[in-house]
């Protein structure tokens, strides 16, 4: 059984933004408008964000510009191993499948955020309002989603009302899969690789199996440059950043 | 239909059982996913679906793209993995590209203006009577005799559209077909032209560098061709066993700088006298490349000409003034950090000094044009010209030669006249001065027929509204082939809505590796409206007119003339459309003085000079152009130097608009990766939301300011503030940020919108309308850096 992993090389990354867009339009999620945006209610499965991110913390950085250190993060949910997510959700809407996978059942999904809340990272986001696609724009809707027990997963449009996450594109797994069974071959993983790592600019995104020692991402995720955000919390994400320099 | 939300259900069950409200919830919402995805048009799960590839023209990188289209819908764009530039990827503009295509604000088809210009008020015409009305006016122009009163102002153009527009010009009888290259482009351009004697923008081969600096614009943000930027500095950091090093000189940080290894936030303007400092240890410490300036370069040493009078080269320039201590007092960087990176880049070769194309800061007055050439200086000195990893020659596919215009003498007339923009008459070096039409025709020039192809001038050019708004009123026709009613088709006459790029046929040079190839944008997806491609529309209008103007166009239209010209590229027609592009990778790079040295890289465009390979430290094409250097010439063209300093890259201070002590702050107007360079990309609604990366901003404008300088002013993060120029003052808030001058505050480009549509538009700030309307009296080009301004608090 696979266990999906990404790793993300930092000193490749060029805080293009490009995996943000990309996440946006095969996953289907709409920009919310400025309103909301202020309020912080925007979708941002994938996201750059600058450290510092305190603004705070910035002044208080002493009048050498030249000692001025910026990094960028691009940052996609980390598909813990031990994610905090699933145990605060009252409904058991939010589980790890057996690929390793951060799954969210929307229709289980009651909206009540304690995920959101308990998420260290940041990366579940709830749905305000219906999803605001204006009549000509949703004519660009990705029609792929994964059907499971009766709930729409992957670029399904989510309806007000419930978190929704990054999948690491979980239709493209599907897809992959039923390609190589219509091509009569063995799926590889290879054959799946989520929106995001597709379109980097600087190919500094890896994806693949983490249970394979001989995958590009197991390999990298030995380099000394390998690190995980907050990995003292105990929460073992399975998105592995290589560190600039 | 029962309309039952998720918050009524558990306000009716009131919470009291969790394990019966989740059972219910399992039914409901499963039922409510499905009808907003039956809702969506045309969906259903065994769709038609297929992979059409293009080109992306979301920024000048020209990226190749492979859209999905299920049952007619263009529903995601991946990077073309064939495409030598982008190589599978695809940055947010092109990602966000559908939104461009389906945007609910795209004119939808030809507008006749009916109220009074500018008030907004549109009749929809179809497609004849629009085009018979303009090919009259087009015919009036011609009757009069003056055809040189018609004029078209184009921005990006790729592959055959720049040379078609030109020569539809010329076909009418007008030497006016004026590019925006003037606001971004042009100063490296017109340094290759003096010095390496190549007009054009070169090419990087960042894969094999081992050392890159680049000056001006961010890098990784707002280069020429940013994808090619971020493709070669990812392999050179990662994709190979040396990790090469990258060095930003800018007085802001960015991400450029983020990235790097070191930044250098140097002085704004002040780049030339960094170069130089930097070429006095290279060449005082003997890092030169000796075989390069003894044998391939001209105007190294000092020299003597025919007459025997004694001329200036350029070592002796560059150590009589430029040592470190001196340039440093100039730069603000210290100047063992100078000699340091000189030494860096002289030893640690391959290494490259890089213009990243987009003008940004090296354009402050006269000193754009010899900053680039300073620039180039260090390329030549260390050897890197067409070399491996050095600065490479762009090569293009063979095209047949346009065909000669027929015989026309109203025409042929017509094109001997003045140009509109004052290119090669009031500025001499110039070959565009986009910015300073509306001054022209302010002045007196007359255009009867005005075109503006994807330009956008009231909104680009600095201080630009106010002006061309005037200019406008004494034009009598204004077409404008825009796909939104922007700034300026607000003023047009007539508009004739251009298909987006997605839905035309176009072809489009692969440029930033120095290798020819062609890239072939085809309609992805039918035309979502009534739009016609702007190519096919001046054929159809070239037929109209009849006579030698329609027997100067033999096609049937624009797709047939990509056919005809595209004939020798390597290909044939249907594997372009099939791979979607053609390269031509070379076998080898051509040596010093050989004869594809002397026909392609070093001099090449020279007109006036002999295409001897040799590299003009001291620029002989500058000379021929400048015969009379006397005192009131040099007054006039804004030329501080004397004497042969005028011809050699060399140091010119900024002149900066407002007075340093009530203007304290350099204003820098930046362009950002989300929301580029191109107007239209300031209305995709996910552009706009993640616009403001750096400091957390979303759908709006900020200043960038340093916290010192904000202490200094007893402001904090958040503040609203006013930005006053000597030319007008624009409220936003400020962010602090780290990294950053403090004598230098940022805005961000492509905010501030007046027009173009719901997310665009009355949004922010542009910083462009506080800049003071410069434009270098040499050489055209508008000068971008050279307002002061002042903040303080907003109430």
């Amino acid at each position: 059984m696979p266990r999906w992993a990404m790793v993300i090389d930092l000193d490749k990354c060029v805080a293009c933004q490009g995996c943000s867009i990309a996440c946006r339009q095969e996953n289907n999620t709409p920009a919310v408008g400025p309103d909301q945006a202020a309020m912080g209610r925007a979708l941002r499965w994938n996201d750059v964000v600058p450290l510092p991110l305190n603004a705070e913390e910035v002044s208080e950085i002493s009048g050498e510009h030249a000692t001025a250190t910026v990094r960028y993060l691009t940052r996609p949910c980390m598909h813990c191993d031990n994610p905090p997510c699933i145990k605060v959700c009252p409904v058991q809407a939010t589980y790890v499948d057996e690929e390793g996978l951060v799954r969210q059942d929307y229709n289980r999904c009651i909206g009540c955020r304690f995920c959101t809340v308990a998420c260290p990272y940041g990366v579940r986001y709830f749905n305000w309002e219906e999803p605001p696609w204006s009549p000509e724009l949703a004519r660009h809707i990705n029609p792929d989603y994964v059907s499971e027990n009766g709930s729409l997963e992957g670029p399904a449009v989510r309806p007000k009302g419930v978190v929704e996450k990054c999948t690491f594109c979980i239709h493209r797994l599907q897809k992959a899969r039923q390609q190589a069974e219509t091509e009569g071959r063995e799926f590889r993983a290879e054959d799946y690789r989520p929106a995001c790592v597709e379109t980097c600019t600087a190919q500094a995104r890896f994806f693949g199996d983490m249970e394979d020692p001989n995958s590009t991402v197991s390999y990298l995720a030995r380099s000394t440059r390998a690190f995980r955000i907050l990995e003292e919390v105990g929460t073992h994400p399975k998105v592995i950043y290589l560190r600039e320099g | 239909m029962l309309k039952i939300t998720r918050r009524d259900f558990l306000k009716a069950t009131g919470g009291l059982t969790v394990t019966a409200a989740v059972s219910t919830a399992l039914s409901r919402p499963g039922r409510k996913l499905a009808q907003i995805h039956a809702a969506v048009p045309g969906y259903d799960m065994v769709a038609e679906e297929h992979i059409v590839p293009s080109v992306c023209l979301l920024c000048p990188s020209g990226c190749g793209m492979w859209g999905r289209v299920v049952d007619g819908r263009l529903v995601k764009l991946e990077g073309s993995p064939l495409h030598p530039i982008n190589l599978g990827a695809l940055c947010p503009k092109g990602q966000a590209a559908p939104e461009l295509l389906y945007n609910p604000d795209r004119i939808q088809g030809p507008l006749r203006r009916v109220g009074e210009r500018g008030a907004g008020q549109w009749e929809p015409i179809n497609w004849e009577t629009a085009l018979s009305l303009v090919a009259q006016r087009l015919a009036d122009v011609r009757d009069s005799g003056h055809p040189e009163r018609f004029a078209f102002l184009y921005g990006e153009t790729r592959g055959q559209m720049r040379g078609l527009i030109s020569y539809f010009s010329q076909a009418i009888g007008s030497p006016n077909a004026v590019s925006h290259d003037s606001l971004n482009i042009e100063a490296g351009k017109l340094a290759h032209q003096l010095t390496q004697g190549i007009y054009d923008l070169l090419a990087y081969d960042l894969e094999k560098t081992n050392h890159v600096l680049s000056f001006g614009a961010s890098l990784l943000e707002a280069g020429r061709s940013v994808q090619r930027f971020a493709s070669g500095y990812a392999y050179m950091r990662r994709g190979r066993p040396y990790r090469g090093k990258v060095v930003i000189v800018d007085p802001r940080l960015g991400v450029s700088g983020a990235k790097a290894d070191e930044w250098i936030p140097i002085r704004p303007g002040t780049d030339a006298a960094l170069a130089l400092g930097m070429a006095h240890v290279i060449i005082s410490s003997g890092l030169v490349d000796r075989d390069f300036v003894e044998n391939y370069a001209f105007g190294y040493e000092d020299w003597e000409d025919e007459a025997g009078v004694q001329h200036q080269g350029f070592k002796s320039l560059v150590l009589e003034n430029y040592d470190p201590e001196t340039t440093a007092q100039i730069t603000g960087v210290p100047a063992g950090t100078i000699a340091r990176l000189a030494g860096e880049f002289g030893t640690n070769r391959p290494s490259v000094a890089v213009m990243p194309g987009k003008g940004g800061l090296l354009n402050g007055s006269v000193n754009g044009l010899y900053t680039a050439m300073a620039i180039h200086a260090l390329n030549a000195l260390v050897g890197s010209l067409e070399t491996p990893g050095g600065v490479l020659v762009q090569r293009y596919p063979t095209c047949p030669g346009w065909p000669e215009l027929p015989a026309d003498p109203v025409a042929a007339e017509g094109r001997q006249a003045e140009r509109v923009d004052g290119a090669g008459s009031v500025f001499p070096l110039a070959r565009h001065a986009y910015q300073a039409v509306p001054d022209r025709i302010r002045e007196g020039y007359p255009v009867d027929v005005l075109f503006l192809y994807d330009a956008n001038p009231m909104f680009e050019c600095p201080n630009g509204g106010a002006r061309w708004a005037e200019a406008f009123n004494q034009v009598d026709f204004i077409v404008s082939f825009s796909s939104f009613l922007d700034e300026t088709a607000e003023h047009a006459d007539l508009i004739l809505p251009d298909h987006t790029f997605l839905e035309r046929w176009q072809d489009d040079f692969i440029e930033g590796l120095g290798y020819p190839g062609v890239a072939l944008r085809q309609p992805v997806v039918e035309p979502v409206h009534n739009t016609r491609n702007t190519g096919d529309v001046l054929i159809d209008l070239a037929h109209r007119l009849g006579g030698p103007v329609a027997a100067a166009f033999p096609w049937a239209g624009f797709p047939e003339l990509l056919k005809w010209r595209l004939q020798d590229v390597g290909a044939s027609w249907e594997t372009l459309a099939e791979l979607g592009l053609w390269i031509v990778p070379p076998d080898q790079v051509p040596n010093r003085g050989s004869d594809p040295w002397l026909s392609q890289v070093v001099g090449r465009d020279r007109q006036n000079t002999p295409q001897d390979g040799y590299f003009d430290f001291f620029s002989r094409e500058l000379q021929c152009l400048l015969q009379t250097v006397d005192e009131a010439t040099l007054q006039q063209l804004g030329i501080q130097a004397r004497g042969d300093e005028v011809f050699l890259p060399h140091y010119e201070p900024v002149n900066y608009q407002g007075d340093e002590d009530e203007y304290p702050f350099v204003l820098n107007v930046v362009t950002l990766m989300s929301l580029g360079p191109y107007t239209a990309n300031a209305n995709m609604p996910t552009l706009q939301e993640i616009s403001g990366m750096v400091v957390n901003e979303t759908w709006d404008s900020w200043l960038e300011m340093s916290p010192e300088s904000a202490h200094r002013l007893g402001l904090h993060d958040k503040d609203p503030v006013w930005v006053e120029s000597p030319f007008g003052k624009a409220r936003t808030k400020v962010r602090l940020v780290s990294g950053l001058r403090s004598d230098v505050v940022n805005l961000p480009y492509n905010q501030g919108h007046r027009a173009v549509g719901r997310w665009a538009k009355d949004r922010g700030v542009n910083g462009l309308e506080l800049m003071g309307p410069g434009t270098e009296p040499l050489t055209g080009l508008a000068a971008f850096t050279n307002t002061r301004v002042k903040v303080y608090r907003a109430s």
